[in-house]
């Protein structure tokens, strides 16, 4: 674990033994999203984690909620030209292209070491077309170890990443046809570049979504003047960070009102604080993203401070506060078993 | 000896994440700093060519950290690292705030990261840098020179008989260090583009004088260099045409430096091909024929 002191002080990762996260308080951290079970809302976000190997000496992995490692698609891609990433104001803006080596290398070099790690591993799966998603689904339905699926119908670095994101219709039909795919649990990771992100949320939700992320990047851009050209390689991006907080907790907010489906708040998380707002306003997890970038301890760190914060709220558990902010209406038809 | 072309990826394996006060940060250079903190778990592990990253502790803006090599250890009293010393440009949003921090700022660190350079088994070492470049080449230095042992557990005390810095900066102002490397017993030789300091010209000239100095060198030399791209692309020519080994480290822009954001890519050659590799896993020391340079517009450092 981690430990922290005071300013000027070391800290230093050592593996120890570690005790469950609910035998080291009264605290039940455990959330339920669909038939996904978590031991807690903690969870690391698909493409800002690396393959989890990558953080193996730096966080204890085994503790985290769930693990995301960065978005697979069926096909190696080599990903956008540099440069890929430009700092904005409080926020990172990205074009990194879905740089990845394909399903069958991520199922030959990274499952098996994931599988190992004692930590919900969930596939975020980017498809071409809807029979792509479908046959991402089915190929790894026959591989042990994946707690869930998310589908990334909201990557902005890419042609067609949105597609599905950005219509209520095409984002139903995905995630039914995946749906009929799989029993692995699905989580929908959807974009905030719409007008109405509750209405995909509901086409998500009626296409049997076991949980709905939210949410990806904020499409952005960088420029330089004097040269008169974008600085990312790729144009435009998707700009993540402490600066599209503000943009997320409302996307919770709104698709909470809409359905019932179990929402997992990404967007600008990095503090106790932060996990708090998202977990009051409708989330029931969470996805740290760019914080490991520039924080790389601090997802178990955050972890260590959840029980004092739900205590605060005179909670002893997670669930209990989930959704819990003054005036919000959350739909009761349909919700986690 | 030079470990083989193609590496298999460096993670973190002994990475120290801390808060740290500044100890001192002071100018040495035009627009140049050389920052010191104390952190004695993460200077014992250090080796020459190894990066660290820095940030402003809990501040969003800037909010990421940037890589900067280790420029050197600092010793106490009894000689074992207690700290580390960066050498840094003021170049962007993070480095103009970094300059303005005094002593006691906190800062958040994290390192060692990276490969680094494989201990030196030449009979002469030349180094060549390209303004900041010559950042990771005051420990490699003195490592090779046998002056200091680094990294945990300890590398071998190296004895390489003859260390040589070929240092190219815009002007002698800008020429930051060089008495650092005189005292560690390195030969320093200095060109600058408008000839206030050293050679009037390019630091690829005094590296073709050295190459042919070089031809009858016994025993092996080898070259490093840090720099530009494009001066990297024309160290890479020169030395390929002068059959000596040569690596560079790459200054490519970070996010993380960890591995887990793939923004840090380079063109590394695989198979017929290439593929973008990250310079903070893989690299940042590379071979320097395994590097496929490109310079074109939009290229990496085209834009520095």
């Amino acid at each position: 674990m981690i430990e922290v002191g005071e300013s000027g002080s070391r800290s230093e990762w050592t593996r120890s033994d570690v005790m469950s996260e609910t035998s080291r308080s009264d605290v039940d951290l455990a959330v339920p999203i669909g038939r996904l079970r978590l031991p807690n809302p903690i969870l690391v976000a698909a493409g800002t984690f690396g393959y989890a190997r990558e953080m193996e000496r730096v966080v204890d992995l085994g503790r985290l909620g769930g693990v995301l490692p960065k978005t697979i698609t069926w096909e190696p891609r080599i990903g956008n030209a540099p440069w890929r990433t430009v700092e904005t104001a409080a926020g990172l803006l990205n074009s990194i292209g879905l740089d990845n080596d394909g399903i069958e290398a991520f199922i030959a070099h990274h499952l098996p070491y994931l599988r190992g790690l004692g930590s919900a591993v969930i596939v975020s799966i980017a498809g071409r077309t809807e029979d792509e998603f479908v046959r991402m689904a089915d190929r790894l339905a026959i591989e042990p170890g994946i707690a869930a699926l998310e589908l990334n119908i909201s990557c902005p670095n890419v042609a067609h990443g949105v597609d599905f994101g950005a219509d209520a219709e095409k984002c139903r039909r995905v995630v039914s046809r995946v749906r009929g795919a799989t029993d692995t649990a699905i989580l929908t990771k959807l974009t905030p570049n719409v007008t109405r992100i509750a209405d995909i949320a509901e086409g998500a939700t009626e296409g049997g979504t076991d949980g709905i992320s939210l949410i990806n990047t904020v499409l952005g851009m960088a420029v330089d003047w004097r040269a008169r050209r974008p600085l990312l390689g790729n144009r435009i991006g998707g700009l993540s960070g402490p600066a599209i907080k503000p943009i997320a907790l409302r996307c919770i907010y709104q698709v909470a009102e809409r359905v019932s489906t179990p929402l997992i708040g990404i967007g600008g998380i990095g503090s106790i604080d932060d996990v708090m707002e998202f977990l009051v306003t409708g989330a029931s997890a969470v996805q740290i993203g760019t914080a490991n970038y520039y924080d790389p301890t601090v997802s178990t760190r955050i972890l260590d401070g959840l029980p004092d914060a739900v205590r605060e709220l005179g909670a002893r558990s997670v669930i209990e506060i989930v959704g819990s902010l003054e005036g919000l209406a959350r739909p009761g038809a349909r919700g986690p078993a | 000896m030079i470990d083989s072309d193609r590496q298999t990826p460096r993670y973190a394996d002994t990475l120290v994440h801390a808060s740290v006060p500044i100890v001192s940060n002071e100018r040495i250079a035009f627009d140049t700093y050389r920052l010191r903190f104390h952190c004695a778990e993460m200077a014992t592990r250090f080796v020459p060519g190894q990066f660290l990253m820095v940030r402003i502790d809990g501040c969003q803006d800037p909010l990421l950290g940037r890589p900067f090599a280790l420029f050197d250890t600092v010793l106490d009293a009894e000689e074992r690292p207690i700290g580390i010393d960066v050498v840094y440009l003021v170049k962007g949003k993070l480095t103009s705030r970094l300059a303005k921090l005094e002593r006691g700022a906190v800062l958040g660190v994290w390192g060692p990261l990276g490969n680094g350079f494989a201990p030196v088994a030449a009979r002469r070492l030349i180094m060549a840098a390209g303004g900041i470049g010559q950042t990771p080449f005051l420990a490699l230095g003195r490592e090779s020179l046998g002056r200091r042992a680094y990294g945990t557990p300890a590398r071998p005390i190296l004895d390489v008989p003859d260390v040589i810095l070929l240092y190219g900066a815009r002007s002698a102002d800008r020429l930051a260090g060089v008495d650092a490397f005189r005292d560690a017993g390195i030969d320093v030789r200095i060109a600058t583009e408008d000839g206030s300091a050293g050679h009037r010209g390019r630091v690829t000239e005094l590296l073709e004088a050295c190459l042919a100095e070089s031809a009858s060198a016994r025993g092996g030399v080898q070259v490093v260099a840090c720099g530009p791209d494009p001066m990297l692309e024309a160290v890479s020519r020169l030395t390929r045409e002068a059959r000596v080994a040569c690596r560079v480290s790459l200054e490519t822009p970070m996010a993380c430096g960890i591995g887990i954001c793939f923004s840090c890519v380079a063109r590394v050659r695989d198979g017929e091909g290439w593929d973008y590799r990250r310079t903070c896993v893989e690299g940042p020391v590379f071979a320097a024929d395994s590097i496929v340079w490109s310079v074109k517009p939009g290229g990496r450092n085209d834009r520095a």
